[in-house]
């Protein structure tokens, strides 16, 4: 089967900060792929270096069959913007901080992309938000302004607007990190579900419970590189590499 | 009471002058500030530079010189304006030095997540600020627009000094004339009135444009 996500020696440094040591990353069709990690180990600009919020250094990725950047002697070398543009919204993107654009209802900030960027038919496009609304139990918000949700609230909206682009993967990064905890449940709900309708996603996250019970492929990444990968068994109960063992009992004392 | 009335139909043709200037140096100058804010804030180091000694300059000069300079200087190197045309030219490009710099702290506070969200959802630059930032934009900036709206009333009077008949010169006018100071409480009542309703005008878009925030 053909890779999703096909990254290969990431490089990636911020002035005199090496945040990338080159990192390969594969994510098959349907595949559920939780990176973790202490912070600062580059799970985030990793994620973000995939559909191009930063540029690469070194390296190359293929998404879906289609090149976004490849290596070449004398650097890496991009695929034409609006290419690269398109390339890069077939992953859809949830960020730590939501970002719905505050001046438009819930409704308008699901089909505000797919009626100015995919053209399509406005009539289908909100028949299909209302939909996405009415999956992340929020239908009956769908003339709210995001201001006025809940945290949770705002961030299963960004889940349904990213989900309006239709789009064949789904990056997360730090979905709950800037939830309160009684509210990180319900947006881990929706992405448990997603994950059962075989979405392929590549998610950041401190939650190990997700990692271990949802993920079906647990990267774990510190100073720059991957130290470990493979099945959430082999990750949390197994764990043969030392850096993943010091992180685990940190983190699940 | 006689007086007033017999004056008002002078002072409104005074009035026309200044509503002139007002109108056609605002509807310029907002759109010009907006295109002079997208370069300050754009990535090319050049524009960036140009456009700040541009304001630098606009809004480090008194107006009055401005429209002198417009007016007695520039037809040395061959451009030459009338009156109405120098005083709109100088009054345009002063008021959209100082709209360039609201517009750009308004699009500067807009946080990068809104950017990069519209990146993800696959919108180029221009669908990005027409859609995404400039609206959010346009209601942080209207209490100083509302300011520059207000203070701009007012500099119309600088158009004196290139002997235009507007409100303030058939005011002085008619005292001279007189010998009677009435005109000159009537021609503030008249710039209060006119501010008066640019405050209601502000306040009616303010509570408008901020509905989502509430």
């Amino acid at each position: 089967m053909m890779n999703k996500i096909e990254a290969r020696n990431i490089c990636k440094q911020f002035q005199n900060l090496e945040v990338l040591k080159g990192i390969d990353l594969e994510v098959a069709e349907g595949e559920v792929v939780a990176v973790i990690g202490p912070s600062g180990g580059g799970k985030s600009t990793l994620l973000r270096c995939l559909n191009k919020l930063e540029t690469i250094d070194r390296g190359s990725i293929v998404i879906d069959g289609e090149t976004l950047v490849k290596d070449t002697s004398s650097g890496v070398e991009y695929a034409p913007e609006k290419d690269s543009r398109r390339i890069a919204c077939k992953m859809g993107m949830v960020f730590q901080q939501f970002n719905l654009f505050p001046h438009m209802t819930v409704l308008e900030n699901l089909i505000e992309a797919p009626v100015q960027v995919q053209k399509r038919n406005k009539e289908e496009v909100i028949r299909e938000a209302e939909a996405l609304l009415a999956k992340v139990g929020l239908l009956d918000k769908r003339d709210v302004y995001p201001r006025k949700l809940s945290g949770g609230q705002q961030q299963r909206v960004a889940i349904a607007r990213a989900l309006a682009m239709k789009p064949s993967i789904m990056l997360f990064d730090e979905p709950t990190s800037s939830l309160d905890p009684e509210l990180t449940g319900e947006v881990l709900k929706t992405m448990r579900e997603l994950a059962e309708e075989k979405m392929t996603m590549v998610v950041v996250t401190h939650e190990m419970g997700f990692a271990r019970e949802v993920a079906t492929k647990v990267v774990f990444m510190a100073d720059g590189h991957v130290q470990a990968q493979g099945t959430p068994q082999e990750i949390f109960e197994n764990p043969s590499n030392e850096r993943l063992k010091a992180f685990l009992n940190v983190i699940l004392k | 009471m006689d007086y007033i009335i017999r004056i008002i139909p002078q002072m409104l043709e005074g009035s026309i002058v200044t509503a002139q200037v007002f109108f056609i140096t605002i509807v310029l100058s907002i759109p010009l500030g907006v295109l002079l804010s997208l370069g300050r804030v754009s990535s090319i180091a050049l524009l960036q530079k140009v456009i700040g000694l541009y304001v630098w300059l606009l809004r480090g000069t008194p107006l009055m010189l401005q429209l002198f300079f417009v007016y007695y200087a520039l037809p040395a190197v061959g451009i030459r304006l009338d009156d109405f045309e120098a005083a709109l030219v100088a009054f345009v490009l002063n008021y959209a030095a100082y709209f360039c710099e609201i517009f750009r702290a308004g699009i500067q506070s807009v946080p990068q997540g809104q950017y990069e969200a519209a990146r993800t959802l696959g919108m180029d630059y221009v669908q990005t600020m027409r859609r995404i930032v400039l609206p959010q934009v346009f209601r942080l900036i209207l209490p100083p627009v509302s300011n520059e709206t207000i203070t701009l009333v007012k500099d119309t009077s600088l158009v004196y000094v290139l002997a235009m008949n507007d409100l303030m010169r058939t005011t002085r006018n008619l005292v001279q004339r007189d010998f009677d100071i009435t005109p000159f409480l009537v021609a503030a009542l008249f710039y209060l009135v006119a501010t008066l309703l640019l405050t209601m005008l502000f306040e009616r878009l303010e509570k408008r444009f901020s509905r989502y925030d509430q």
